[in-house]
């Protein structure tokens, strides 16, 4: 988690995350909403390098889904086009009521991981994701009693507080996940990044996120950092200014990034020995 | 219940989708996925409190 990993050449985790729960193929005719989708795009992405897929679940008209049973569609479809890359489900949702929240954890088998979003974050006039300190502990115990890695979705500095209120209530090394961007997430900036990542606790990982066109710059400085990198669509659309991506092809800069910065990229099983994940595959 | 606004459409014209997906009249747009769930009132959402268009349509102010 510093510079001198880097130059000890620590392997960087590469997360695609490959759908999200925010747009459809109203922005992207090519973003993988269905099982099948995800599935090929997961295989793609893990076969560039990827080692941890983050997974939303669709109905067949792209709108948004929580349940078990449409989170257990996509997870048997990855796991079936995928040797060994590690499993993360979201338990995000902006509105959602939290007995949906907690459905993606359920699926059998459980994800290797999840995301825990820390706090509040707005979203257009009226719409926001509340996180209360209610529904992160309900979520985390969950995933504390299924066996499931929590990855910590840092919106802003101050979920930094937050994350550091349930610290001594996460096994080694805790995985927070910096996110930047518009709204009510983290300024995105260099600076702001070095900040956040200094006030971090020594036995952690980081990971981060920037939206948009902010994601090639500040992922590359996270690599240089000592931290982990996720990339995909449900972050950023586009590979360069007017040019639409693909899954597959931000993994593969990113990858490409990564080596000739002299960071080898984590294989899924590096992964889970770096990050504590306990494998169910 | 639903928006007014909301239809499902399998195509606006330009694009063509293999499920109909939700579209907003006023915009004429298909409308964003965490959007829809205002459209189709899930989870208390409600178009004539949360909707920016619709109540632009409506001529609502949001202090009203």
């Amino acid at each position: 988690m510093t510079y001198d990993e880097y130059l000890d050449g620590k392997p960087v985790v590469v997360t695609a995350a490959l759908t999200g729960g925010i747009q459809g193929k109203e922005a992207h005719p090519d973003l993988p909403e269905t099982p099948d989708e995800i599935a090929a795009a997961a295989a793609a992405v893990e076969a560039a390098g990827a080692a941890v897929v983050h997974l939303h679940a669709r109905r067949d008209n792209g709108e948004r889904a929580f349940s078990t049973e449409r989170f257990q569609a996509v997870t048997d479809a990855v796991r079936d086009a995928t040797d060994d890359v590690i499993v993360q489900h979201s338990t995000g949702g902006t509105a959602a009521p939290d007995a949906l929240r907690a459905e993606p954890l359920r699926t059998d088998p459980a994800p290797e991981m999840a995301s825990l979003d820390m706090g509040p974050m707005n979203r257009g006039r009226r719409l926001t994701s509340e996180n209360t300190r209610d529904t992160i502990d309900g979520l985390h115990a969950e995933m504390r009693e299924r066996g499931i890695k929590p990855e910590l979705e840092v919106f802003n500095n101050g979920h930094l507080n937050e994350s550091f209120r349930i610290l001594d209530d996460l096994a080694d090394p805790p995985y927070l996940n910096l996110i930047f961007g518009p709204g009510t997430l983290a300024p995105p900036s260099p600076a702001n990044l070095q900040r956040m990542v200094d006030q971090l606790p020594e036995r952690a990982e980081f990971n981060v996120i920037g939206f948009g066109p902010h994601q090639l710059p500040l992922t590359t400085q996270s690599l240089l950092l000592g931290g982990h990198v996720r990339v995909g669509l449900e972050d950023n659309s586009y590979l360069r200014k007017g040019e639409l991506a693909t899954n597959e092809a931000l993994v593969e800069r990113t990858v490409r990034i990564a080596e000739e910065l002299g960071r080898p990229v984590a294989s899924p099983a590096e992964a889970r020995d770096l990050l504590g994940v306990e494998s169910r595959r | 219940m639903a928006c007014p606004h909301l239809d499902y459409r399998d195509s606006d014209g330009e694009r063509q989708f293999d499920t109909a997906r939700a579209f907003c009249t006023v915009t004429e747009e298909f409308v964003q996925p965490v959007h829809a769930d205002i459209c189709t009132e899930r989870y208390g959402l409600d178009p004539e409190a949360d909707c920016e268009v619709y109540r632009a349509e409506a001529g609502l102010d949001w202090d009203e």
